[in-house]
């Protein structure tokens, strides 16, 4: 009878300990998905700041620069070594 | 003998004992036989099966930049009759958000089920969750990129994920993966839990779609088109960019008031006019009916041909064939193509690619119109030669000059680069394909020689830069409107440019709906072609080979004032005879230039060493005007070799010039003067 109510317990046991694991990986599930979906919400925003549309304007505005035309962007010559070693 | 006796406490012992082995059977075939059946039978009582949303694919661009992400949020609906504390509830919903209009039906008993509005990040809705009577739902969610032109290529999802149009559409087999399932178990107070032991299924992740466009030079074409659609109050525009060696489109804005989705460039097909010049002068050079310094009468400027009143902006009594592609003749065009039977001039445009659809995966692509001969009227071969009575979309037309510069093959236009599996493996990619050769490399290479003359000296010198060759041809056709036909005074402006001229790796077309003021082409999307090229050299990332661009790069070394002034006499004299209207102020004759005050390069890049050709070129530092009285500003800049446009608005002095002090440019070229913003 003491054996039986032992194995019952520790049945019944391992049971509540499983279904608290359970509560606990859906709390830290659902907890991943919203940082996944903060995170891609931000990313979001930083590319979009980041963007040559809204750099470009502020850069214009606040700071009084403008794009460069052809005539002043000079390309430098890469040394016809490093060519070489690549 | 005697017979057995059988007491009655045997015959109870009996059936007792025949009650439990009843009993033993019984529990057997239960528990042996039937287990597995009545074990499902409670799994099903105690668990339910719940579906897991699997999230879409991504959509990349050529850099493998994020254009468009998922994240996952929920959905709430309610059932007010079986909240227990509806005060607690209505707190509860206010403080997550939502509308005080839908917190009061949400806890109104005589409503049976309420959907709330909007999606919510599962920990904010936590609590509110784990209330009796409330559930959720998880809903994908797609993050997309703020570029509107990038918005309208990979297109949208309604609220329940499925897709609506383009690449989202399109792609959908690749892009919303497969769903999985959970089992849920409800405990004693019903709240519901993903079961540790029932065994679920995992959604599979779409896959990834890598786009061909390059998000940098989309954001420049963007801006560009933006701008010039406002300031020349065009009812709309679209701009093409592709690689012309790969097919590859690199850049797709468009741009519609009122209308954010479709990419117009490829759905909304328009008249091309004197666009579709080069293509009938390289069926005649091709075919031996014409050589491009071959010469015809072109009736100073007006003709009636059977009937028709044909006119030129550029009004001359003869031209060659390079002159009527130059200036856009449309008296010269007609007359050669002449010489091209209507099967030859149909054949010609049928195999660049016009009247079908180019195959790009994207959702109620326009096929364009292109008639049979046989349902020609008496004027669709002149009309077809300039341009009219045939339809093509931005990309098709961008395409068909993509072969000139090519070296003469149609290419498929791309605009999936790849297509992966959430684990990596690809499943597609992109390979160039030939759909057909249209002209032999010589040809196309004397196409590009002659669409470099339009650029430098023809109606197209606005697209002109100061350090590359363009090659490229305006168009500006008449619109029509629905039941209408041809609307006076509504025109659509276009320009195809190839970049750089000798080795071309963009191709870009520009059109503009309606501009006002000065419509034509060489005025209004020629100068927007050059903003994009302008800003695609000095981005860093924008597609561009710098080590082949060096090689075509001109020397800056100035060159002597003689033929300086040659260059700009020839270049300007045609402009303005063949821009007649467009509005420009007029010029006071100048003193000398005031001293400019060149600004040092902005931009620094690695490439390879440019073996420069010798090239004759004339470039001047445009002077700094900037606090000067307007008249003298205007002045100095004309001294310095350069028409002046004023911006819109009057200012007492000048504030800005664009090109900006210190940047080199051809005596001839367009200084605008603006206040500044």
């Amino acid at each position: 009878m003491v054996a039986f109510v032992l194995v019952a317990a520790g049945v019944v046991w391992r049971r509540s300990y499983g279904i608290a694991q359970s509560r606990e990986i859906r709390v830290l599930d659902r907890e991943r998905t919203q940082l996944v979906a903060e995170r891609a919400k931000l990313e979001s925003e930083i590319r979009a700041l980041a963007g040559r549309g809204r750099l470009a304007e502020v850069a214009e505005q606040r700071l009084h620069m403008h794009v460069p035309n052809d005539s002043q962007v000079v390309i430098i010559p890469r040394p016809a070594r490093a060519d070489a070693a690549r | 003998m005697p017979t057995p006796h059988v007491s009655r406490i045997g015959i109870i012992h009996i059936a007792l004992a025949s009650f439990a082995a009843a009993l033993l059977v019984r529990a057997g075939h239960v528990q042996l036989w039937q287990g597995r059946l009545w074990a499902d039978r409670a799994a099903r009582q105690h668990v339910t099966a719940a579906e897991v949303p699997a999230p879409r694919g991504d959509i990349l661009d050529a850099r493998e930049l994020p254009l468009v992400q998922s994240r996952e949020l929920v959905k709430l609906s309610v059932a007010p009759r079986e909240v227990k504390d509806r005060g607690a509830l209505a707190k509860a919903l206010a403080k997550a958000g939502v509308p005080a209009p839908w917190v009061r039906r949400a806890t109104d008993v005589k409503r049976v089920w309420v959907t709330l509005p909007g999606r919510y990040l599962p920990t904010d809705v936590a609590g509110l969750v784990a209330t009796r009577g409330v559930y959720a739902v998880a809903v994908g969610e797609r993050v997309t990129t703020t570029s509107e032109g990038t918005r309208r290529i990979v297109g949208r999802v309604d609220g329940d994920g499925a897709p609506v149009d383009g690449v989202e559409l399109a792609l959908d087999t690749f892009l919303r993966g497969v769903k999985g399932a959970a089992a849920v178990v409800r405990d004693a107070r019903g709240r519901s839990f993903e079961s540790p032991t029932a065994p679920g299924v995992a959604a599979r992740a779409g896959n990834t779609v890598v786009l061909t466009i390059n998000s940098a030079l989309q954001e420049i074409a963007e801006r560009a088109l933006g701008e010039a659609a406002e300031r020349m109050g065009a009812e709309g525009g679209d701009v093409v960019v592709l690689d012309p060696h790969t097919g590859a489109v690199l850049a797709m804005a468009s741009r519609r008031p009122g209308r954010t989705s479709a990419a117009t460039a490829l759905t909304e097909p328009f008249e091309p006019g004197s666009t579709l010049k080069p293509f009938i002068a390289a069926a005649l050079l091709a075919g031996g009916r014409a050589r491009v310094d071959e010469v015809v009468n072109t009736h100073d400027g007006e003709w009636n041909y059977r009937g028709r009143r044909i006119t030129d902006s550029h009004k001359a009594s003869r031209m060659s064939l390079a002159e009527v592609i130059h200036q856009s003749s449309n008296i010269g065009i007609v007359q050669f193509a002449e010489r091209l039977s209507p099967r030859e001039e149909f054949e010609t445009l049928r195999d660049l690619g016009f009247g079908m659809p180019t195959g790009v995966p994207y959702p109620s692509e326009a096929a364009g119109v292109l008639k049979p001969p046989g349902a020609w009227s008496a004027p669709t071969a002149a009309s077809m030669a300039m341009g009219y009575e045939v339809t093509v979309t931005p990309l098709q037309l961008a395409t068909a000059y993509a072969a000139i510069a090519n070296g003469g093959e149609l290419l498929e236009p791309a605009l999936v680069k790849e297509v992966r599996s959430p684990d990596g493996r690809p499943l597609f990619k992109h390979r160039r394909r030939v759909v057909r050769r249209v002209m032999t490399p010589e040809l196309a290479a004397q196409m590009r020689e002659l669409l470099v003359g339009t650029v430098e000296r023809g109606t197209a010198v606005d697209a002109d830069l100061a350090t590359f060759d363009v090659a490229g041809k305006t168009g500006t056709a008449r619109r029509t409107a629905p039941g209408r036909g041809y609307v006076a005074k509504a025109y659509t402006a276009s320009f195809v440019g190839l970049f750089p001229a000798q080795e071309p790796q963009f191709v870009i077309l520009v059109k503009l709906d309606n501009p006002q003021g000065a419509y034509y082409g060489g005025k209004t999307a020629a100068p927007v072609s050059k903003v994009v090229l302008e800003a695609a050299i000095a981005a860093r990332d924008a597609a561009l080979d710098r080590t082949a661009l060096a090689r075509h790069e001109r020397p800056r070394s100035r060159l002597s004032p003689d033929s300086a002034a040659a260059h700009s006499a020839s270049g300007t004299e045609r402009l303005a005879r063949a821009q007649s209207a467009a509005a420009e102020p007029a010029i006071v004759p100048a003193p000398a230039p005031k001293a400019a005050t060149p600004r040092g390069p902005v931009v620094l890049s690695l490439a390879h060493l440019p073996k420069a050709k010798p090239r004759v070129t004339t470039l001047q530092a445009v002077p700094e005007v900037r606090g000067l009285p307007i008249r003298t500003a205007v002045r100095t800049l004309h001294g310095a070799g350069f028409r002046v446009q004023l911006a819109q608005g009057y200012a007492p002095t000048a504030d800005a010039t664009a090109p900006a002090a210190g940047a080199l440019a051809r005596p001839g070229a367009v200084v605008r003067l603006s206040r500044q913003r």
